[in-house]
């Protein structure tokens, strides 16, 4: 089959990338070893937290700084304008979610340690968690919930360094009938989709709730239903409640996946899990046809454009072998970041700079992986998301910040191969 | 010896998204989830006898593997951890002959009347759900009398066209022999000589009950009488996505069988829809489909997912004009082959399927289109509607139907009617 | 000078060291009636034995070199298969020779078996990797012994707490500051509580030092003098069970020659570095390799497989004669100093050397010669009395923890997944190890012991630490970080392919979504 672009893997990169091709009339065809980061990370898109050690109040106009420190950061090569973009439309395409927030400014939402961390943009059900107003909080985890613990969060919260004085309190409620004792998120939103827990924690709250407080609780009010529940919750309990993100599985992550991929599907694009990108055939440095393993062997799609976004280390983008080799594994692109194979790549020290940490492919201006000379490897390869080198998110509270902003900014240059044809001109 | 089955579970950091998308520990606590029953328990076993039947409770619907973004072989694992259980504890009569489809089929056909009254009496299935274990309500095809087989014998096709070999599988052969009629006549309207050699159960419903040397001895014996065609370079064709697939990947992934015929075989291997989209990206299928104004709602099951293939049936209707395809979002519809049968598992497989039925419901179709039959006759019975492999929609838009070759009406798994 | 006010202790017999060997004697003398007192500067089982390689030996290994000892050893296997049951699993050893071995040494192998008591027999290659699939097919040999895996701080805990049944007290992380000496005799020791700070004497007839590796530290503070050399060995654990039973390389004991299942995991060992120092420890990759390529001579496909977490041990080699440079050579039978003898220091008994697998002889043989100076032998009876955990006889069964989540595995929320550890099993082990420390709960309960090192279950246990009151946030906070820092340590050795995917996992959860980075103090 033929396909104006193959996106490999199934991320948020991947996934913002498809849905602004398929948007611009594209047919594309999603392949993916399985699902990706987004059942993993909170919805929330984080543009840029921390600079070194310090906390960022304003992501966007912090750019040129974390760019000047870090020249390799994937955000060099994006525009200040093009992010924007990026995350504005993100945000517009992920209706279901209702995001709010701009790459103007953080919010400061709660983790479930209870730290305030910067995040642009959060769905509408987390937003209220935001911090930076001051006020008065109660938590509420819910027994035999293994991944939320409200009086851990409530009592590092009011010690966490915050603009305005904050209390906070905790509460642990039993759910009805709880089908066992062992109950995992994605059981619960499954209960708030199903059996209208909604009623039961009304109940359990509304008498509970002290005026001007804002209820937390963990990201769990159902998948199919959450922002309803969410709505509902609100507006029966008169007050703000938000969801507060917590360990794999991410249950507002995986609302984000089944709204991205539902609009794909709306669109025509195909997605296919369980299969492998193993590798392409080239002519000129253009990449005329991608191979993708199934259950019996190879098929060969001739493609236009392809997007690598198989992500970091986690998701099998870069392998590091017993040897000390680390390679990217679709194409074996040229990597950055790479200490060399008898230099130590891990520091003694849990905290301190890990040498291998931003590891990753370089690329130019276009999203093109490039050689050590600058030079694209493949004229019609394009990267996004943690593939790329230069960045170490998850210090940089970055992560999905980079997926939706180079993400867009691929689709961008596969949609635009005039751009693409005038910057080579140029150079 | 490499075992990469178990050996995959060194892929697995935990993440949990194998057990967000696990239709069946969705809805019981009876099964424990698969990542817990699969790379978390495979660290507790090997040594001495299986503990934890509760991985009896996977259905084999193959959706964690298809989800895992570390490729561990999760479905793959618990399959073979069930295996060892019935290995060690042997294989319940109820599993044994759920599991033989053409034993079934042959005792059934000859007194198809008689058989499928019985199988739709509501006395009789209550007995047999005390007996045998079978639940009363679940769904069952009914013989056709006449196997596909037997009906093909006397068909004559063209002599002197490119030959592709026709594996229908037991469900064709003994429930649903018009389709395999269709599948012929398409093929051939395509220009194609059809063989349908001689063909038994390729072992898969053995193999998902845990009975591994029976499913061996099935699925050998069918590679035996399709390798010679795969050696001549033939390919070939199988409307059932789970028995292709059995010959694709599980006799080699799942029963561990490494044998050059079932690899040629293999190769051979073409599911129906994602042979014929392969002869449209040549340029070879006809596209002289007539209108068929209809909006049909299309589950692709588990097993046909499992092929790594895309959705080739959706991409083939997109070129029938007036055709509407609605591609629905719901992973399983719960029967699973043979589990949703089991009086024990019913109640799941139709929680399982709950979702599915819902959103075919409110699509306000009569029709649906799904690939597999096991899951067509669960779609029936669940949601209420007529449930028509694929290959009948390109049959009809062809106006094979009114070309002299049999005056068909739907040939879809009716709702179940079960008598009084 | 003396501190009258400090609060002091009486005991017949202290005991210096928590390791097997002091716990061993704790549970001896107290078994014989004496009143005991234990201290360990650390946890329990936190030096030494909590970092060997888990082997219960059958002797095979010594059979040649060391006769001596193989039959220490074959005696002590099957007492200890009797009376520490709940501590073993039956895997059964397994000596090949490799195509790096010369398949004749597997004569000498089996004399040495036949002249040492120790079981052996020779089975054909092709029943051998019927037996073990994953082993090296071009293996000419392959021999049968009673070889088994070990849970060392099963181990430790069970004598321990027999030892407490039968009135001694265990205090870990009590520091030995100083021992009193009274003329030529020690009567006692200064004492440090290494958690509240509070100093105080131990009185005591007899002092045992069992500090191991360590041991010439303590003999130094009554001015006597313990030649231990520390030999550092490295193991490192793979994230499941490439073999089912121990397996060895049949040839002269060297690096990294045996693979053997513990609990779920397996575990490669070992190395032999001397150290001058047995508190540093550096892991350097030259061994890591070493141990890498030999186990790919046992098992192809070695460098593949999942490697969670490497340590070193020290262990702890007594010498009475100048210094050799190869540690191995140096006899691994036990030493017992009376320092009456030695030095004209009465009161005072150093048991070291030895290892794990003849702990309870060791013990045996200094608490015999304690009995002189506490006024005549009293019968040992440690090779009878089954200990805490293993009154039932019943062997360790890998599948144990699995068998008991069933029929509903999710009955019960299960904090550490990997290691299916619910959350009962964890507030139980806080309330009866009386700990905070998630270290601790590692060591007992093999929390975050599994493929995701603590990815998962450490913000878990951390949470649930501090609801139950038993830590204030700060300290919560202090012990999850520290954890991090610990569990470091032996990951960042090994860190490659799956493990490294796991590694960025964990990092994503504790920085990217949890934030642990900034929390406050």
């Amino acid at each position: 089959m033929s396909y104006d672009t193959v996106v490999v893997g199934a991320g948020l990169a991947g996934l913002t990338a498809a849905l602004r091709l398929t948007e611009r009339g594209q047919r594309v065809m999603i392949v993916a070893r399985g699902v990706g980061a987004t059942h993993l990370a909170p919805a929330t898109i984080d543009v840029l937290g921390y600079l070194g050690d310090t906390r960022v109040g304003a992501p966007a106009g912090s750019l040129a700084a974390l760019i000047a420190a870090s020249p390799d950061h994937p955000y060099a090569h994006i525009t200040a304008d093009q992010l924007a973009t990026a995350v504005t439309w993100f945000g517009a395409h992920a209706a279901a979610l209702g995001y709010s927030g701009s790459v103007g400014e953080n919010m400061l939402l709660p983790t479930a340690l209870g730290v305030p961390k910067p995040s642009a943009l959060a769905p509408r059900s987390m937003a209220g968690g935001d911090l930076r107003g001051g006020g008065r909080f109660l938590f509420v985890g819910f027994k035999g919930f293994k991944d939320f613990h409200p009086a851990l969060i409530a009592d590092n919260l009011v010690r966490a360094p915050l603009p305005l004085p904050i209390t906070a309190r905790a509460l642990e409620l039993e759910p009805p009938s709880s089908r066992l004792g062992d109950l995992s998120g994605r059981v619960i939103a499954g209960r708030f989709d199903a059996d209208n827990l909604t009623d039961w924690l009304v109940g359990e709250l509304e008498n509970r709730v002290e005026p001007d407080e804002r209820i937390g609780v963990p990201a769990v009010l159902g998948l199919r239903s959450g922002d309803q529940t969410w709505q509902e919750l609100e507006k029966r309990l008169g007050c703000t409640v938000f969801e507060v993100s917590t360990l794999p599985p991410s249950v507002p992550g995986i609302r984000l996946f089944n709204a991205l991929t539902a609009a794909l599907r709306a669109r025509g694009a195909r997605l296919v899990l369980g299969v492998r990108a193993v590798g392409a055939h080239a002519n000129n440095g253009h990449i005329d046809t991608i191979d993708v393993a199934n259950a019996t062997g190879t098929v060969s799609h001739a493609v236009g454009s392809v997007l690598l976004a198989t992500g970091g280390f986690p998701s099998g983008g870069l392998e590091l072998d017993s040897f000390g080799a680390t390679r990217e594994t679709v194409f074996d692109l040229p990597l950055i970041g790479v200490p060399e194979t008898d230099r130590v790549r891990f520091a003694p020290n849990y905290f301190d700079p890990q040498p291998l940490a931003s590891a990753g492919v370089p690329t130019d201006d276009l999203l093109r992986p490039v050689d050590a000379n600058g030079h694209p490897v493949y004229t019609n390869l394009h990267a996004a998301g943690a593939i790329l080198g230069g960045a170490i998110p998850w210090k940089e509270k970055s992560g999905t910040g980079i997926s939706v902003a180079s993400g867009y900014a691929a689709a961008e240059a596969i949609l635009a191969p005039a751009a693409q044809s005038v910057s080579e001109a140029v150079r | 010896m490499n075992d990469f089955i178990r050996d995959s579970l060194d892929h697995c950091v935990k993440c949990t998204i194998c057990e967000t998308y696990c239709p069946v520990s969705q809805v019981t606590p009876m099964f424990p989830g698969p990542k817990y029953a699969g790379p978390q328990a495979e660290r507790y076993r090997g040594a001495g006898k299986s503990v934890d039947s509760s991985v009896d409770y996977c259905s084999g619907c193959g959706i964690c593997t298809q989800v895992c973004p570390q490729d561990v072989k999760i479905a793959e694992i618990n399959s073979r951890a069930r295996a060892k259980l019935w290995e060690q504890r042997g294989v319940p009569l109820r599993n044994q002959m759920i599991a033989r489809p053409t034993v079934i089929g042959r005792l059934g056909t000859p007194v198809a009347p008689l058989a499928n009254w019985a199988l739709h009496n509501r006395a009789v299935r209550g007995i047999v759900q005390s007996i045998v274990g079978i639940h009363r309500d679940a769904p069952m095809p009914s013989f056709a009398g006449k196997t596909f087989q037997k009906r093909s014998r006397n068909h004559r096709g063209p002599s002197d066209a490119p030959a592709v070999v026709y594996f229908h599988g037991c469900g064709t052969n003994y429930y649903e022999p018009l389709v395999g009629e269709m599948v012929v006549a398409v093929l051939e309207h395509n220009g194609f000589r059809v063989i349908v050699p001689e063909q038994d159960c390729c072992g898969l419903p053995l193999q998902s009950n845990g009975n591994f040397p029976a499913a061996r001895t099935y699925v050998r014996r069918l590679v035996d009488r399709l390798v010679p065609h795969a050696r001549a370079g033939l390919p070939i064709v199988s409307n059932s996505t789970s028995c292709g697939l059995m010959l694709k990947r599980e006799a080699h992934e799942i029963l561990g069988i490494e044998d050059e015929d079932l690899k040629i075989v293999s190769e051979s291997m073409y599911d129906l829809c994602e042979f014929l989209l392969r002869l449209h990206e040549r340029g070879q299928l006809r596209t002289d489909f007539g209108s068929l104004p209809l909006t049909v709602p299309y589950h692709a099951p588990c097993q046909q997912r499992g092929h790594g293939i895309g959705k080739p049936a959706l991409d083939l209707l997109a070129l029938v004009p007036d055709l509407h395809m609605i591609e629905l979002d719901v992973d399983c519809c719960g029967i699973a082959g043979t589990y949703g049968l089991k009086k024990e598992k019913y109640e799941i497989s139709m929680a399982v399927g709950k979702r599915l039925f819902s959103d075919i419901a409110a699509t306000g179709s009569e029709l649906a289109a799904c690939d597999s039959e096991t899951c067509r006759w669960q779609i029936a019975h669940g949601a209420g509607v007529t449930a028509v492999h694929p290959i009948e929609l390109l049959y009809r838009a062809y106006g094979l139907d009114r070309q002299g070759q049999r005056d068909l009406v739907t040939t879809g798994t009716q709702p179940a009617r079960v008598s009084g | 000078m003396q501190n009258t006010s400090m609060s002091s202790l009486e005991a017949d017999v202290l005991v210096i060291g928590g390791g097997s060997t002091g716990a061993g004697v704790a549970r001896d003398a107290a078994l014989r009636g004496f009143s005991t007192i234990l201290v360990e500067r650390r946890d329990l089982a936190d030096g030494t034995t909590g970092r060997f390689h888990g082997l219960l030996h059958s002797g095979g290994r010594y059979a040649v070199k060391d006769p001596s000892a193989a039959r220490e050893c074959i005696a002590e296997n099957r007492i200890l298969r009797v009376t520490a049951a709940d501590c073993i699993e039956d895997t059964g050893g397994m000596f090949v020779s490799t195509p790096w071995d010369d398949p004749e040494y597997g004569d000498q192998f089996l004399e040495g078996c036949r002249a040492t008591g120790v079981p052996a027999e020779e089975i054909p290659v092709a029943e051998a990797l019927r037996r073990e699939p994953r082993v090296n097919p071009g293996i000419r040999r392959a021999f049968l012994v009673p070889d088994a895996s070990l849970d060392p701080w099963k181990l430790v805990w069970g004598c321990a707490r027999s030892a407490e049944e039968h009135g001694a007290r265990i205090l870990p992380y009590h520091r030995v500051l100083d021992l009193e000496v009274d003329g030529e005799r020690v009567v006692g020791a200064h004492i440090r509580n290494q958690r509240s700070g509070e100093e105080f004497r131990i009185h005591a007839t007899v002092v045992i030092n069992a500090a191991g590796a360590w041991a010439g530290q303590i003999a130094e503070l009554a001015h006597c003098r313990v030649n231990v050399r520390a030999g550092m060995g490295l193991m490192i654990a793979m994230n499941h069970r490439l073999v089912q039973m121990c397996v060895n390389r049949c040839k002269r004991p060297a690096d990294g020659d045996i693979l053997l299942p513990l609990r779920t995991a397996c575990v490669i060992g070992t190395t032999d570095v001397f150290v001058p120092d047995p508190d540093e420890t550096e892991i350097r990759q030259a061994d890591i390799d070493l141990l890498l390529d030999e186990g790919e001579k046992l098992v192809p496909g070695f460098r593949q497989a999942r490697a969670l977490h490497a340590w070193a041990g020290v262990r702890p080699l007594f010498e009475d004669t100048a210094a050799v440079a190869e540690t191995r050579d140096v006899t691994r039978s036990h030493a017992l100093l009376d320092h009456s003898s030695r030095e004209g220091v009465a009161g005072f008994l150093t048991i070291t050397g030895g290892k794990t697998t003849t702990f309870r002889l060791m013990a045996e043989a200094a608490v015999d010669a304690a009995c002189q100076q506490l006024g005549g032998l009293r019968p040992c009876t440690t090779a009878e009395v089954a200990l805490a955990g293993s009154e039932s006889h019943v062997p360790y069964r890998i599948g144990n923890r699995l068998a008991a989540r069933e029929p509903l595995p999710q009955a019960e929320e299960i904090i550490c997944e990997c290691e299916l550890i619910t959350r009962s099993m964890l507030e139980e082990t806080i309330r009866e190890r009386d700990t905070t420390s998630l270290d601790d709960i590692r060591r007992v309960l093999r929390l975050a012991m599994g493929p995701c090192q603590g990815g998962f279950c450490i913000y878990r246990a951390t949470g649930i630490l501090h609801q139950g009151g038993k830590v204030d946030q700060a300290d919560a906070n202090r012990g999850l970080l520290d954890f991090l820092e610990e569990r470091w340590k032996g990951i960042h050795p090994i860190l490659h392919g799956d493990q490294l995917r796991q590694a960025r996992l964990d990092d994503w959860i504790f920085q990217g979504i949890l934030d642990v980075e900034h929390l406050p103090a």
